[in-house]
């Protein structure tokens, strides 16, 4: 793939990756760490195209983007914890109507107001399940500047696949940062978009919900003479409100399936140092910013003699349960290092069916160095 | 070039934000790589802010310094004077603002202190006040001999609009004029 250099922050990376993704509305509200988003929106919409609008509340900004999406264009929201916790039920609207959407959010302190301006990784959790009802979440979650602009590419092709919100978590850390990365020219991004499916058939027979057991809606673009019905209630495959019993399920038990029988679409992760690992070695498991501190102290443990390895999910959810049992059912030392207390850690035990797992978090707001990484490593194996 | 860590650290609203990112750009733009950081308080104005820039010839991963590796420190607050300069490398080079930063003997003792008045130098001499991240930037560069000096002006002049482009080179070379004065006591 062609590639460019470019110097930018995090946030700017994101920015750039809607628009050169055929992004065409942006809707939302601006909200520290995740400003610059918006900002850069308001340059770039309207130079490619597009819209970008800031509206009178978060609720108001994924309310826009969402309605947007329903007309069939590409559109994007940004914030950070606060905004999803106020954006949660329309986030849940868009599962149900399968609106695609991507929602970037750089991670601050919380819960409530927190600490804006300071980094964390407290979102993992809510990322996972921002509304209430079932519904398969798709997280993804960039661990350097050159993932901020990757990873809402592939948010965007993903949320269109899935007819669905895609979450790309930042933190602070990483939208903030500023320096170089090499990324797909704006070509080779273009070149790689996978646009939502559309029928094409005899308007009288479209049913946009009637779909396989495991395959997303198919909404068509609007003002095109396809007509059908959006509702937050369970609906049949016109998209008209039932309490049908066997429609319900079957449309409750797609929205699950959809994603879970497809997770191999969806896995993302890098393996840094892993190769050589053994029985006897330290497994590291980190994302986002958390992670560049652990390639570091990964090099410091292996100057001293200690074999380290790090495993770094880019798929957060669905996690990538295959791989995180086979690694940990050959390396007994796992540390997980996270900037909230034990939210990845115990996905980590869940699916490696372990309660050894070691942990370092840290919850004030400031980043964890590399020697606080290698203090510990070396406390507790 | 082994790895040059900087700090600058004011308080918000000063404006340091930017010598960072100019430092961070010439390396890049040298082959290199560079990274900028910022930390700052939920205050508008006032609080605390440092911003960390590593340059190296090597991938960064971690972007912050870490405490104990810095070379070299700029403040021109006393409040982030007190706060950061533990971080300081024993005997590593710290330059203060003498009218905004009073540093104790002990201080003295243990770092190279370094005293320039930066934002007089910006607003009596340059005319601007606004012009102290550039003051800041060739003293920095000066001790640190980190960017080849052309390639340091010429991405300072790419970032900064051009109907001030002369007002930014003069506190350049003020800042690398009042640098090379304080060396040579």
């Amino acid at each position: 793939m062609a590639t460019r250099e470019v110097i930018a922050s995090g946030n700017e990376l994101a920015a750039k990756a809607a628009a050169d993704s055929g992004c065409k509305f942006f809707g939302g509200y601006p909200i520290t760490p995740s400003s610059e988003i918006m900002h850069e929106m308001s340059n770039l919409m309207p130079e490619h195209g597009g819209v970008c609008i800031q509206m009178e509340d978060e609720i108001g900004g994924v309310a826009a983007a969402i309605g947007a999406s329903m007309s069939g264009v590409r559109s994007m929201t940004a914030t950070s914890g606060p905004g999803i916790s106020l954006k949660a039920e329309n986030l849940g609207l868009a599962q149900m109507v399968e609106a695609p959407l991507v929602v970037v959010n750089v991670m601050r302190g919380g819960p409530s107001t927190g600490l804006p301006t300071r980094v964390s990784q407290g979102d993992v959790r809510q990322a996972k399940n921002p509304s209430h009802g079932d519904y398969r979440s798709i997280t993804l979650c960039a661990g350097n500047l050159a993932e901020c602009y990757t990873e809402t590419v592939r948010a965007f092709n993903l949320a269109d696949r899935f007819m669905q919100p895609v979450f790309v978590l930042l933190d602070e850390t990483i939208g903030h940062m500023y320096g170089k990365a090499v990324i797909p020219t704006a070509e080779a991004t273009k070149a790689g978009i996978k646009p939502r499916k559309e029928f094409t058939g005899d308007p009288s027979e479209y049913e946009p919900y009637g779909v396989a057991y495991d395959e997303p809606a198919v909404l068509n673009p609007m003002f095109k003479g396809y007509r059908y019905h959006f509702t937050g209630l369970h609906h049949n495959s016109t998209g008209f409100p039932t309490e049908e019993i066997e429609t319900c399920r079957k449309l409750i038990q797609r929205l699950e399936d959809k994603v879970m029988m497809h997770t191999d679409e969806l896995e993302l992760n890098e393996e840094f140092m892993c190769d050589d690992l053994e029985a006897n070695d330290v497994l590291i498991i980190a994302y986002g910013s958390v992670s560049l501190a652990a390639k570091e102290a990964i090099k410091h443990l292996r100057k001293e003699g200690i074999k380290a390895g790090l495993f770094r999910p880019i798929t957060l959810w669905p996690s990538p349960a295959k791989r995180i049992k086979e690694l940990t059912d050959k390396v007994k030392n796992v540390l997980c290092v996270e900037l909230n207390i034990r939210q990845y850690t115990e996905e980590v035990e869940r699916v490696s069916c372990r309660l050894d797992i070691e942990g370092l978090y840290k919850v004030n707001g400031r980043a964890i160095s590399p020697y606080e990484i290698v203090a510990k490593v070396k406390e507790v194996f | 070039m082994a790895r040059t860590v900087m700090r600058f650290t004011g308080v918000g609203g000063q404006g340091v934000l930017l010598a960072g990112e100019i430092f961070a750009e010439a390396k890049i733009k040298s082959g290199g790589f560079g990274q900028k950081t910022a930390t700052y308080t939920s205050q508008v104005r006032g609080g605390p802010t440092v911003v960390d820039i590593i340059l190296d010839d090597e991938e960064i991963f971690y972007p912050y310094a870490n405490d104990g590796e810095i070379d070299f420190m700029l403040s021109v607050a006393q409040v982030s004077f007190n706060l950061f300069k533990n971080g300081v490398t024993p005997g590593g080079t710290i330059v203060v603002e003498p009218n905004l930063v009073h540093p104790t003997e002990e201080d003295r003792k243990k770092w190279n202190i370094i005293e320039i008045p930066i934002i007089t130098i910006a607003k009596e001499e340059v005319g601007n006040v606004i012009t102290q991240s550039v003051v800041a930037l060739a003293i920095a560069n000066t001790i640190m001999k980190a960017i080849d000096r052309q390639v340091l002006i010429d991405t300072m002049l790419s970032k900064v609009p051009e109907k001030v482009h002369e007002l930014n080179l003069k506190a350049f070379d003020l800042g690398e004029k009042y640098a090379k004065e304080a060396m040579a006591k």
